[in-house]
């Protein structure tokens, strides 16, 4: 039998086509640990027992029918409650929308559904996918396996926590200031935002349509490269989405990355950082190194306002969104949630637009400068420890901001500029909780972000790691 | 020596009176003072970083930007 601890997500596909397990005997067991794990994680805000059953059933009957089989053919996943479908209700972390349907079904979750994956049901994130600790005050926070005191991070909060705790083998979550990189660090497991207009948007709830991405959390780079194939690639659907040629991204988990130029910033990024997280990073890009890869250093133009411009443009669209419910259902927003998509009712159109206007020319500016000199940029993914659930139980109190920004440092710029960026599980800290090594590169060169995590795991066993709650 | 004068930012009240204008409820005085931050901040960020002139850029572009610096080596 196949252990859902230990297994990854291309062991379980290989598993599963081969006959060595059949889809209906992992998805019972990845069903039985969602429902005893949930308990102490608040990871799902559904489980869906009989829809799961059913999508193994058919898997099992296609296989023994000797029908193609697809990359994902059976193995069971799950997605954060934004994705529409008409099967399952989409909540969106909020009150307001509890119960929605949406007529359509998601491209990401139609691509992972045509791959043959069976989905679990829908996992638990932040109120309209708006903060970075996961907290939600309607659904309950979500908890960290590695330490249920400790925040599982957000928006994406039980794609990260149910991952970790090895109940399902991928899921996808979106990232519009670090909501898959933020829950994939604290948790111990890789989130990629992929580049803007990598993935279809199309069926997923918006946050901020010019800066909004989906993307993979994953165990291991293998499995990232393998939901990446699957969900990467033009969609008619959403305008936004590009034609840029989709690589094979499993082939760019054998590409060597001794010689890769990794780029270490030498202001903004690792200024502040607590030091004790420092020495884990350090030691990350020491492996690195040991590995044949050559740190550089570089120096990154203009950072210091690229987390602000990308709330300009984030807030205006979150309250153009969110407008009519903030005028006719303001009480059905948990205060905090209300106060930040409200925000935008203050920004001028002129800033708004501005702020539009001035990533075009800055990501000019940022690839020129630093992919000059290198070839993957690393900083941290958190500036900070991971934070207690109590210690970041803000509300909409005046520590707000200081809490959220502290937490989208590192990783909101790369919302603005749109390039792709990765979270690596790179060690843990004293606490005992991990910590996120952030690789971003080029547009539209997740392979080399690829390139890099497979190095890195290969010579490292952080990822085998087994949280307490798991 | 003199403390440099405080940078404009918008105040609660501002906040409250645009709000009423775009038909929002009333904001009670706490949210319109976080609102007040958060937007200050924001605005503040684009008129620093607005160092040069706009007039030809297209925010549409901007994917087409990405694919563009793609292919540049």
């Amino acid at each position: 039998m196949l252990d859902p601890r230990h297994a990854t997500l291309l062991e379980a596909a290989d598993a599963i086509s081969s006959g060595a397990i059949s889809s209906l005997e992992l998805t019972r067991a990845c069903l039985e640990r969602a429902h005893r794990l949930n308990a102490e994680l608040n990871c799902f805000v559904s489980i869906d027992d009989a829809l799961a059953m059913r999508e193994a059933a058919a898997a099992d009957a296609a296989r023994a029918a000797g029908q193609p089989l697809g990359l994902l053919h059976g193995v069971p996943v799950a997605f954060k409650d934004m994705f529409y479908s008409p099967e399952r209700a989409t909540s969106g972390g909020s009150r307001i929308r509890a119960g929605f349907r949406g007529g359509v079904e998601a491209t990401v979750v139609s691509r992972i559904r045509a791959a043959g994956a069976v989905n679990l049901g829908s996992l638990g994130m932040t109120e309209f996918a708006f903060g970075p600790t996961g907290h939600n005050a309607f659904y309950g926070a979500c908890r960290n396996p590695w330490n249920t005191a400790y925040i599982a991070g957000g928006s994406s909060s039980g794609a990260g926590s149910a991952l970790a705790a090895r109940i399902v083998f991928g899921a996808l979550g979106s990232d519009t200031g670090g909501s898959i990189r933020g829950p994939a660090s604290v948790n111990g497991v890789l989130g990629l935002k992929p580049t803007y207009g990598r993935v279809s948007r199309a069926g997923a709830m918006p946050l901020s349509w010019s800066i909004d991405h989906i993307g993979p959390l994953a165990r291991t780079a293998g499995d990232l490269a393998r939901l990446l194939k699957v969900i990467a690639g033009h969609d008619p659907n959403d305008a936004s989405s590009s034609r840029h040629a989709v690589p094979d991204y499993e082939a760019a988990l054998t590409t060597p990355a001794s010689g890769l130029r990794i780029g270490v910033p030498s202001n903004f990024f690792f200024e502040g950082v607590d030091a004790g997280l420092k020495d884990v990073l350090d030691a990350a890009l020491a492996r690195f190194a040991a590995g044949g890869a050559r740190l550089v250093e570089v120096r990154v133009p203009a950072p210091e306002h690229l987390t602000e411009l990308g709330r300009a443009i984030m807030y205006s669209e979150a309250a153009a969104l969110h407008g009519h419910w903030l005028r006719t259902r303001p009480d059905d927003y948990s205060p905090q949630i209300r106060a930040r998509a409200a925000t935008g009712l203050a920004i001028p159109a002129a800033s708004y637009v501005e702020a539009l206007q001035l990533r075009a020319p800055m990501l000019r500016a940022f690839v020129t400068e630093v992919f000059g000199a290198c070839d993957v940029l690393a900083t941290p993914t958190l500036a900070v420890p991971v934070p207690t659930l109590a210690s970041t139980d803000v509300g909409g109190s005046p520590a707000m901001w200081q809490t959220i920004a502290a937490l989208v440092r590192c990783v909101a710029p790369f919302n603005f500029l749109g390039l792709p960026a990765l979270s690596l599980p790179a060690g843990f800290t004293a606490g005992g909780l991990p910590a996120g090594l952030q690789l971003i590169a080029r547009p539209f060169a997740e392979a080399r972000l690829i390139t890099a995590a497979a190095a890195y795991q290969a010579a490292t066993d952080w990822h085998l790691r087994l949280p307490p709650h798991a | 020596m003199p403390n440099a004068p405080a940078p404009p930012a918008l105040t609660p009240e501002i906040v409250a009176a645009l709000a009423s204008l775009e038909g929002y409820p009333a904001l009670d005085a706490e949210t319109a003072a976080r609102i007040a931050v958060g937007a200050t901040n924001a605005v503040r960020a684009v008129a620093l970083s607005a160092t040069a002139s706009s007039f030809a850029a297209e925010p549409a572009d901007f994917l087409a930007e990405l694919e563009r610096l793609a292919e540049q080596r």
